[in-house]
């Protein structure tokens, strides 16, 4: 007989008759130290698992019933960001699926205003008057987006934490500067004004999510 | 001797809860809710978060008891939801500031003098903690539900989205790897 198939190890392991003949079972294991070995580590792992308590749950009914009697309703800023953000987003693809292919990237300029003030303006292709306002639609749409659910986060914020309003504070002033300055050395540069799309897209995501935790800090 | 609640199969308890029976609702969360619990515990090691995975776990099986074709398979199902609640849990955690706790190494060095008293001394739920700690979320779903909760190879496979193979794969070296870290506890005890 070759070794003793893992289920009928464990079955046997779990005290339940196995698949095959019990007698030629037992006695291929009394011959076999590697079966004999697997046999006493999986009764030792039946013995830690059942050693182990129940966790209590009756605690945890009441708010499962309450929910299914009151299902959430999606919150009335999730419409209103998702329907915004959702047009922002697919403005983006469209850009994105107009620009890439076979135009070469214009190299990411650092943002050192000192060295671009003392350089002449390097001269730009005309861009597509169509493009600009499409980018200017994009960015409007992530920035009232962005406001819908920074007006959520102002009326939800009193509530919480002291600490932990101070720290999404700087984080998401932080993240509005950083968007304020790329914004400002975007001017008509396409790849960068993309950037800035995406940017928008993270401290959206950033926002939207401390919207959610400050909502189920206060239900 | 068994109750009414009790005796009940899965299969009847299903029924009546689809017809929008809330009793039966309630014995379904009464038998299931400790192990999956228990297994989000084991994925989560934080007890506020596993409390919320849990209700969370069964406000979706509510919703979705429409979509369980058979009804025998309850276990599994509902295992896999209780998995992808996990991962959104982590998915949250995650994009949090706060880094995660590394998980605690916890192995007693002092236990008794026989290697299968110590397997089963009173520290024995921390050792395991530990070995568990070590493998992979998804080993350690597989491993979980195989020994802890009993599902079925087949169950198992559903719930991870995995082929049969690969669960017997994992689950053989999630074994392995539990095996060398209790090996290495029981050779410290027997010192």
């Amino acid at each position: 007989m070759t070794h003793v198939p893992i289920e009928d190890m464990e079955s046997i392991a779990a005290g339940e008759r196995p698949g095959q003949s019990p007698v030629e079972i037992a006695t291929h294991i009394a011959q076999c130290a590697e079966c004999a070995r697997e046999l006493a580590w999986l009764r030792a792992e039946k013995a830690l698992m059942a050693r182990r308590p129940s966790p209590p749950t009756d605690h945890l009914w009441p708010a499962i019933a309450a929910r299914l009697r009151h299902p959430r309703r999606r919150p009335h800023w999730a419409v209103r960001v998702s329907l915004a953000a959702g047009a922002a987003a697919a403005a983006a693809a469209v850009l994105v699926a107009v620009f890439r292919p076979g135009r070469p990237p214009v190299p990411a300029q650092p943002p050192q205003r000192e060295q671009q003030a003392a350089r002449p303006v390097r001269p730009r292709a005309a861009i597509d008057p169509k493009t600009l306002a499409a980018l200017d639609r994009a960015e409007e749409d992530y920035r009232n987006a962005a406001k819908v659910l920074e007006g959520e986060y102002e009326r939800l914020r009193p509530q919480l934490d002291p600490d932990l309003a101070r720290r999404w504070d700087e984080t998401l002033t932080r993240a509005r500067a950083q968007l304020g300055e790329s914004r400002a050395v975007a001017a008509d540069d396409v790849n960068v004004r993309m950037r800035v799309l995406d940017g928008y897209a993270g401290y959206l995501r950033s926002l939207r999510y401390v919207v959610q935790e400050s909502e189920e800090a206060n239900p | 001797m068994l109750g009414a609640r009790e005796r009940e199969s899965d299969e009847e308890l299903l029924s009546r809860a689809r017809a929008g029976d809330p009793e039966a609702f309630r014995v379904i969360f009464d038998r299931e809710a400790p192990g999956v619990r228990r297994f989000l515990g084991d994925l989560l090691r934080d007890d506020a978060a596993a409390d919320e995975g849990t209700q969370e776990t069964f406000v979706r099986v509510h919703q979705r008891l429409g979509t369980l074709s058979e009804s025998g398979k309850l276990q599994g199902w509902l295992f896999g939801i209780a998995r992808m609640v996990f991962l959104e849990q982590i998915r949250r955690k995650r994009r949090d500031a706060v880094p995660p706790e590394p998980p605690e190494e916890s192995l007693a060095t002092d236990a008794g003098p026989s290697p299968e008293a110590a397997l089963l001394s009173a520290e024995s739920d921390q050792m395991l903690d530990g070995a568990l700690a070590g493998l992979s979320e998804e080993r350690r779903s597989a491993l979980l539900m195989r020994i802890d909760h009993g599902l079925g190879y087949g169950e198992i496979a559903s719930a991870m989205g995995w082929s049969l193979q690969k669960v017997k794969n994992e689950i053989h070296r999630a074994r392995l790897q539990l095996r060398t870290h209790l090996a290495g506890y029981l050779e410290e005890g027997a010192r």
